[in-house]
């Protein structure tokens, strides 16, 4: 029995027999529990403002470490370049760097999420192109078990990750990390509408980046709530100097680059520095934790009758809503070559048709540059101005 | 609302029209069965034309693939013969046998595209094309809203997967037979050193099928490999249940049902072939990852990859296919010291 408990704890054999008979059955509990924890550095690629939701998804889910991938370079799209096939959709180039990056870095294990479109296969390229660089890993690829859901992805969690996961516990903090999620949505959706128009600039960002940092260091659900709502009260305290009818602009697009800042070279903070406010459906919530695509469709049944693909219901319900409320205009973001997208244009272009509503196609690979694009949304911006000004004479 | 949930009683629908293109390579003779036998009459559109792809670039957003132009330009061309258009949207709700977006996206693309012209489309949605029972019960429901009886449903679909089966069959036959002949030439060759030299390398096309068949995109490639004296086999002709399974030793998270079929043709077949061609639409979606695949994965079987867009000249074609073969010819004969 004695023997049997230290096998399975893996406990040292030195502080064996004598430590163990002198502790309670609370302390016993404690330390096989500490004795779960894997020291494994759990790498996630970047993905837009995430990173405290992945660092609580390895620490508090997977029970390892999280490995922090700093802001990304030039060179981390370079060696996604380099390593990529020219003509595969663009995220798949940001993940091949920020996969490297993490390895130099000393990553254990890269988690790839797998999805409806090419990403399901990423993962597999990926972990197969890394493999002929030399490099040595784990991918934790949701790609695999994603035929029994839920259970699936657990079963593959277990099998290359983390062994000794508390599945019940490990359920709880998925939950709660979905709710940081969730929560960071939130305060970005809170952030977008208003930080164009805060009377001492940077206000909106210190509170958005101490939410970050105070996110990074929770690892109970109760100590989410209380970061979130510290934030919420600092948000709120921010004083605005917003016009009656300020400009405002939806963006629609691909669930990657419409989001993710390095990728689409910080779209949403560029048009709040114009003082534009910003809204953008498309996030993490919205397309998984509510997601009710059938009902969703309802609202867009004028304009198709099947879901289109991955983001597609959700980018032309949006832009449809944004129409109906008199925003000024939208931006449609995308990768180079994402097929769904492609596809959702024409329908785009029917509903700003019937609602007069001007949009703005971004379509960003890796050569996209920045003065370019403050180019085109300076343009997209005074024509929006002016029209706006006429409307209200 | 152009796509139809019943029957427009105002219009009655006579005539229906199936573009020759995208799927229309796969599952062409199962469409043409079904609505002829439920008694529509079905209008074809012609080979793809330079008219065609003019017209399908017009209607397209720049950034479309090619074979999505072309599908665009075979709905152009047909829209004033046809009462209303059948197309399917095949969803992926197997994530190991879907298809591209494209095929889930392009009734509702279509019927945007062409909203001005008030095109009327039939439609179905199939969740899992590899489950027969869920596919039949789409078709059935689609024929009872077009107003057949259920009875005649059944039939017609009956006649229909029959009609698929025999071309998929003709189609397995053909490369059977391509290969067996090669093989046969091979083997009287055998231990000739002159007579070798001159067995023709059978190559390998692995396209999708509305790449691989139709002429006015790959035409030019086929020509080159025959004047260049090689002989062609499709991968997408081969049996594809038998390839589907062979796939799985490919790739298990391939997403997609006729990349499998083309992947676990060419492990079925690389035995007996000298080389692989594959060929893809600028710019294909899934072929941007699989061709990756295919060139790590296949071993030593030399592959050349073309992409095909809608400027692509013949003359480099040419040029690189004649190379390709000189090589295949020349390592055959022990050319390349480490080959």
């Amino acid at each position: 029995m004695l023997k049997d408990f230290r096998i399975r704890t893996g406990a040292v054999i030195a502080d064996g027999a004598q430590a163990f008979r002198g502790t309670s059955d609370k302390e016993q509990k404690k330390r096989f529990k500490r004795d779960r924890h894997k020291t494994k550095k759990v790498a996630v690629f970047r993905y837009a403002y995430y990173a405290p939701a992945f660092k609580y998804f390895a620490e508090q889910v997977l029970d390892c470490d999280y490995l922090a991938l700093p802001q990304a370079t030039r060179r981390t799209m370079e060696l996604g370049i380099q390593h990529s096939a020219d003509d595969v959709c663009t995220p798949f180039k940001h993940m091949m760097g920020d996969w490297i990056e993490a390895l130099e870095g000393g990553a254990d294990v890269l988690v790839q999420v797998g999805g409806p479109c090419r990403l399901g296969f990423y993962g597999e390229m990926q972990e197969e192109i890394l493999r002929s660089l030399g490099y040595d890993f784990t991918m934790l690829n949701f790609s695999h078990g994603i035929e029994q859901g839920y259970v699936g992805w657990a079963k593959e969690v277990m099998k290359t990750v983390n062994p000794d996961i508390n599945v019940p516990h490990g359920v709880k903090q998925l939950l709660a990390c979905g709710s940081m999620m969730t929560k960071l949505d939130e305060a970005r959706d809170l952030y977008m509408a208003n930080a164009g128009f805060e009377t001492e600039r940077g206000s909106y960002r210190r509170a958005w980046e101490a939410l970050l940092d105070a996110f990074s260091l929770c690892q109970t659900p109760k100590e989410i709530d209380i970061a979130f709502g510290s934030f919420m009260d600092r948000a709120r305290s921010i004083k605005l100097d917003k016009p009656e009818h300020p400009i405002r602009i939806g963006i629609i697009g691909e669930m990657y680059t419409a989001i993710d800042m390095a990728s689409n070279l910080d779209l949403d903070e560029k048009l709040m520095a114009m003082g534009v406010e910003v809204h953008r459906m498309l996030n993490f919530t919205n397309r998984y934790t509510r997601y009710n695509e059938p009902n969703l469709r309802r609202s867009i049944s004028d304009y198709v009758a099947f879901d289109m693909g991955p983001t597609t219901t959700l980018t032309v319900a949006a832009a449809k809503r944004y129409a109906e409320e008199g925003f000024d205009g939208l931006v449609h973001a995308k990768c180079a070559g994402c097929t769904p997208e492609i596809d959702a244009i024409p329908v785009i272009r029917r509903v700003a048709e019937d609602y007069k509503i001007p949009v703005l196609y971004l379509t960003y690979d890796t050569e996209t540059s920045d003065t370019g694009l403050m180019t085109r949304l300076e343009a997209f911006y005074d024509m929006l101005a002016m029209k706006k000004e006429a409307s209200l004479r | 609302m152009a796509i139809l949930e019943t029957v427009n009683s105002g219009r009655p629908i006579r005539r229906i029209g199936l573009p020759r293109a995208l799927l229309h390579y796969r599952y062409g003779a199962l469409w043409e069965t079904f609505f002829q036998e439920l008694g529509y009459e079905t209008i074809v559109s012609g080979p793809t034309t330079k008219a065609i792809l003019e017209a399908g670039d017009r209607a397209s957003i720049d950034e479309a693939c090619l074979a999505s132009k072309v599908y665009l330009g075979h709905v152009a061309q047909i829209a004033d013969e046809v009462d209303a258009f059948f197309i399917p949207s095949l969803a992926s709700v197997d994530h190991r046998k879907g298809f591209c977006t494209k095929f889930q996206s392009l009734p509702d693309m279509v019927d945007n595209t062409f909203r001005d012209q008030k095109l009327d489309i039939i439609s179905l949605s199939i969740d899992d094309a590899t489950d027969e029972k869920r596919t039949q019960t789409a078709y059935l429901d689609m024929a009872t809203r077009l107003g057949a009886l259920k009875s005649h449903a059944k039939k017609a679909y009956k006649k229909a997967v029959t009609a698929q089966a025999a071309a998929d069959e003709a189609r397995a036959a053909h490369l059977a037979e391509t290969v067996s002949l090669v093989e046969k030439y091979r083997k009287v060759a055998a231990g000739h050193v002159q007579e070798e030299k001159q067995v023709p390398p059978l190559i390998l096309i692995v396209a999708h099928p509305y790449i691989a068949h139709d002429r006015y995109i790959s035409g030019d490639i086929e020509d080159a490999i025959e004047r260049s004296g090689g002989v062609i086999a499709f991968a997408d002709e081969h049996d594809h249940a038998k390839a589907l399974k062979r796939s799985y030793g490919f790739s298990e998270t391939l997403p997609w049902l006729i990349n499998r079929e083309l992947a676990g043709a060419t492990l079925e077949l690389a035995d007996v072939i000298d080389g692989i061609v594959s060929v893809s639409a600028f710019p294909c979606g899934p072929d941007s990852l699989f061709t990756d695949a295919l060139m790590r994965r296949v071993g030593n079987v030399p592959l050349l990859h073309l992409t095909i867009d809608a400027q692509s000249g013949s003359a480099g074609v040419q040029t690189r296919i004649e190379s390709f073969i000189d090589i295949l010819r020349f390592k055959k004969e022990g050319g390349y010291l480490d080959a």
